[in-house]
């Protein structure tokens, strides 16, 4: 069992473990400095202290570097080149970005259909005057079914300005043209950011003669070298990391519902059998809805900071937070003060807390019964949150679409789930949690570095989709926009399973990352049929290693 | 905000056949053309997961013979594309949505009152075990049902025929020249709903122009007569200028228009079977012109190339057409020589249905009590040579007057008297939402 470090950077503070053989040795807490992220890792990795640094065999970060550097609008000015075809009108949905529109038609089989004008092109580096131009990402409709319209632009580009940065839609292999654009928009956009923070990272590990890898937490809760990663897929890493922390401290096949509850909201995830869930669609950041794989989770804008306002009736629980808890030296009136008047945690001064509780409730009604009850209230409304998003989560589950008979007549069975709360104030709310949801609640172990733990015991996520078409003899896959030509038969049983493991080892080699234990896809086979006889096949396969954590940590 | 929603089920593990039009591919191009163009990433549209049909929701409306048993291997495909209907439906009366497309596989238009298996592709008919799950579960009344399909929608109107609260308007090209051979003018409703039943067979070669003249001319004015508190529309794709059998020259824009004119509350896919070069643009035509959005961008790549009639050439057929349809009066016969009968006048139509799919027939002798006060109770004999042995369909509709209510409780009771040639029953009692089912050997069963 390998010597592992997990570092997540949060928001305020940054959290370390260190963990060898399965234990917890050393956990680490260190304010963020935003401006500073590497300097940060490095404050967290020596306030762990581990004895000896040489024999950490891997050292996990989950970071909010990406994540932040959109939200703040803090990425390179990137120009959107898109061949937009035929269809619904580009502005059905709404563009965050200006984009500028091509002729040039592929189909759904990859097809060419109308090709791209030149005099486009031409009028596009006139206009542009010499270089106007830095970063370009361009992105055609159906180009996962063929790059040729996008290759054929960026070498046209290349060609008159070689130092141009060129991000193509096809390596975004998924369908959906609007995410695609929106993704590799994005993906182009952070990364000179991400390298800068590559480079950085390597040179000051060097210098301390770190020789363990580093690896980076992304949002569908897998890692992948440094190197190796496309800067877009580690946003949403915080979430990711609660989840796997509940699995690292839960039965291996147990269905759980994970509620991290912090300050200023509640995150919420879902595993069914240990794996946890995916969310259906990509990854929505900001205005940008992306095709970036995560997790299913849920925030929810309550935590036990939040503000409570008094109301002639009872009171409102606000979605924001003005600084700590009153008991904790803070000015507000927050769930953590109840939690506190009720004896329900022991950190804060208790007689702040009566004092906050008392604020809610006017002169004459200031007696014990009456707080008693108002700081009851208090934390049913906050866990009513919370089991409103623990609903909401399920339908998602629940409500999944299905396009195979077999899996309508297989629906997900409904089964218990295991309850696991973390997170500061965790403890305050398990006993009303519990009734709420009526069945048992349990608390997470290391609710102060949860995220951290997670962060450490994450292993490498895998996912290999094969989408071949005999008959224009095509093959790609989704994960990496590999496009090339099938040579194989127009009806391939065997041959197209040993294609599919060929392709997934080739491109787990490339990540620098084992695959075992693979988890396959039934194949799809959609005979092609013109004029009454089959004349080839498309065929739809996948090979995945789901989101899950390397062991359970030992108590 | 304004809801469209869609159920999208292109049963990816099923087909009628190896190299049958109704297999996997069928809908494989549309899903590829729908999640490239991120139509479920509009606001508007909102996804729901398929459900399955209980048998009970199905012998609502059909009567499985010989047994509802012997169709059970068949028959999961269909139930869930029935159930799907069911649940875009409950959708849209419940207000969660403002209109839907049940864009699944398989169809069920040529699906009729009785079943004995499949038939132009169909087992079940969706819309019609929709429209009956309404009426009995949530308290609609009155339902129209448009049928843009190039085929006949002889199954829905075989349903819907004695029905008065049912209008049923089909139009689809020219049943001289098209399976299955019906849809004439002069099929205008039994004798208790004489003239709820619209049949409006085009000459081929209508194109988006004429389509859409009969239906701002002929259509829609029917439709504000009549009133209805739902509109379904059976959405066949096969009136396209690249579908493989038919030869109406309609383009995927054309269909957007249709679907903007009928504002159907709920369009049901039915056929259509040019599987790339029609069904993913007229099914992206038809989603956004139901979610409010353009739709005028959609288009396919093929040029029309076949000759389309001109309106000129439309207009007066289609006139002379609503002409003939004014002239066709009630010209029913009543049986006299049936003892088993309660009291009152029972007008007698045989017919006989074709199976394509497995190429057998089968004889139907359809007896309908007259009634002024409701819809009147049917009673349906059918027998699928070589056997002599009948089954029998009871139904007593919806909104039953006592009288008729009472005779399709005396031929139930009749029914189950020991006789060589009965093989099986069904009573549909609509009225009260019950069924049973009863059998020679097994006796009475409680759906």
């Amino acid at each position: 069992m390998p010597k592992r470090v997990g570092i997540d950077v949060g928001g305020t503070y940054t959290d370390a473990v260190f963990i060898n053989n399965n234990q917890i040795e050393h956990t680490a807490k260190v304010p963020t400095r935003s401006e500073n992220l590497v300097e940060t890792l490095l404050d967290a990795f020596d306030a762990l202290k581990v004895p000896n640094e040489q024999e950490i065999q891997q050292i996990t970060v989950s970071t909010t570097l990406v994540t932040n550097a959109i939200l703040q609008n803090r990425i390179s000015d990137v120009d959107l080149f898109l061949f937009s075809a035929n269809g619904m009108r580009l502005d059905a949905l709404p563009w965050p970005v200006r984009y500028r529109e091509f002729s040039g038609v592929i189909d759904f089989r990859g097809r060419e259909i109308q090709s791209p004008d030149q005099s486009e092109w031409e009028k596009l580096v006139s206009l542009d005057g010499g270089g106007n131009f830095s970063h370009v990402a361009i992105v055609g409709k159906f180009s996962h079914r063929n790059s040729l319209h996008e290759e054929g632009l960026a070498a046209y580009l290349k060609n008159r300005n070689p130092s141009l940065k060129i991000a193509l839609g096809h390596e975004w292999g998924q369908a959906n043209f609007y995410r695609r654009s929106l993704t590799t928009y994005l993906n182009l956009g952070v990364s000179d950011l991400y390298h800068q923070f590559v480079q950085q990272l390597q040179t000051a590990v060097t210098a301390r003669k770190i020789k363990a890898p580093i690896y980076i937490l992304k949002a569908d809760g897998g890692i992948l070298p440094l190197a190796k990663l496309r800067p877009i897929d580690s946003i949403y890493s915080g979430p990711a990391a609660s989840v796997l922390a509940a699995l690292a401290q839960n039965e291996p096949v147990a269905s759980s519902i994970i509620v991290d509850i912090g300050g200023t909201t509640t995150d919420l995830g879902l595993s069914l059998s240990g794996v946890p869930l995916l969310s259906s669609k990509g990854a929505q950041i900001g205005p940008f809805s992306t095709l970036v794989r995560s997790l299913a989770v849920r925030s929810i804008p309550v935590g036990g900071d939040s503000v409570i306002r008094p109301k002639d009736q009872g009171f409102v629980l606000e979605s924001y937070r003005l600084g700590p808890a009153h008991c904790l030296g803070g000015k507000e009136a927050t769930p953590t003060d109840a939690m506190r008047y009720l004896g329900l945690i022991d950190y804060g001064d208790t007689l702040l807390a009566e004092e906050a509780m008392a604020s809610l409730l006017p002169q004459a009604r200031r007696d014990p019964q009456s707080l008693r009850q108002l700081a009851t209230e208090i934390i049913n409304t906050l866990v009513d949150r919370i089991a409103e998003g623990v609903e909401s989560l399920k339908r998602e589950w629940q409500e999944e679409p299905a396009y195979k008979v077999w899996e309508v007549l297989h629906p997900h069975e409904t089964r218990e789930f295991y309850k696991l709360v973390s997170g500061g104030c965790a403890r305050g709310i398990t006993t009303a949690l519990e009734k709420r949801l009526s069945n048992p609640v349990h608390l997470g172990v290391f609710p102060e570095v949860s995220n951290a733990l997670g962060t450490a015991m994450a292993r490498p996520t895998f996912d290999c989709t094969l989408h071949l078409d005999t008959y224009m003899k095509h093959y790609h896959i989704e994960e990496t926009g590999e496009q090339g030509k099938w040579q194989g038969s127009l009806r391939p049983y065997k041959e197209v399973e040993e294609f599919l493991n060929a392709l997934a080892q080739q491109q787990a080699a490339n990540y620098g990352i084992e695959i075992h234990d693979l988890e396959k896809d039934p194949f799809d086979f959609f005979p092609i049929v013109k004029n009454y006889s089959t004349v080839g096949q498309i065929v739809r396969g996948a090979v995945h290693m789901r989101p899950g954590v390397i062991g359970r940590v030992h108590v | 905000m304004n809801h469209t929603g869609i159920l999208f089920f292109p049963a990816f593990d099923w087909s009628l056949g190896d190299s049958h039009p109704e297999r996997e591919e069928r809908l494989l191009y549309t899903q590829e053309q729908l999640f490239e163009e991120g139509i479920f990433d509009l606001p508007q549209i909102k996804q729901f997961a398929p459900r399955v049909a209980s048998l009970r929701e199905a012998l609502r409306t059909q009567a499985l013979f010989p047994t509802p048993q012997k169709h059970m291997d068949n028959l999961d495909a269909h139930l869930i594309a029935a159930g799907s209907a069911i649940l875009l439906g409950e959708a849209r009366v419940r207000r969660e949505i403002t209109n839907g497309f049940v864009l699944a596989r398989p169809p069920g238009h040529h699906s009729g009152a009785t079943v004995w298996g499949n038939r132009g592709f169909c087992t079940l008919n969706n819309e019609a075990i929709l429209v009956n799950h309404l009426r009995a579960q949530l308290g609609i009344k009155k339902i129209a049902v448009v049928d843009t399909d190039v085929h006949h929608g002889d199954g829905t109107q075989d349903i819907f025929y004695h029905d008065p609260n049912v209008l049923f308007i089909s139009l689809h090209q020219d049943g001289r020249t098209l399976y299955p051979g019906s849809g004439f003018v002069n099929e205008k409703g039994g004798p208790n709903a004489w003239d709820q039943t619209l049949n409006i067979p085009l000459p081929p070669g209508t194109g988006d122009e004429g389509y859409h003249y009969v239906l701002e001319n002929w259509v829609l004015p029917r439709l504000q007569d009549f009133a209805p508190d739902l509109i379904i529309n059976s959405a066949g794709q096969d009136n396209h200028f690249t579908d493989p059998l038919a030869s109406m020259n309609l383009t995927a824009n054309g269909y957007g228009h249709i679907t903007e004119l009928l504002r159907p509350d709920l369009a049901v896919l039915e056929g259509g079977y040019s599987i790339e070069g029609a069904l993913p643009y007229v099914n992206l035509a038809i989603l956004l012109a139901l979610a409010g959005e353009d739709y005028n961008h959609v288009r396919e790549p093929q040029k029309l190339v076949r000759p389309t009639l001109s309106l000129s050439v439309v207009k007066p057929y289609i006139q002379e057409l609503q002409k003939q349809h004014q002239k066709i009066n009630p010209d029913f016969t009543i049986q006299t020589n049936k003892s088993i009968f309660p009291k009152g006048n029972w007008v007698y139509i045989p017919h006989s249905i074709y199976y394509d799919t497995e190429g057998f027939q089968e004889n139907r002798q359809d007896y309908i009590r007259q009634c002024t006060h409701c819809a009147g109770t049917v009673y349906i004999e059918s027998r699928r040579p070589p056997s002599p042995r009948k089954s029998v369909l009871v139904r007593i509709p919806f909104h039953a007057c006592s009288e008729c209510e009472q005779a399709g409780y005396d031929l139930w009771e009749q029914l189950q008297k020991p006789s060589e040639d009965t093989t099986t029953g069904i009573l549909q009692n609509q009225l009260r939402d019950n069924l049973y089912v009863w059998h020679k050997k097994e006796g009475l069963k409680v759906f």
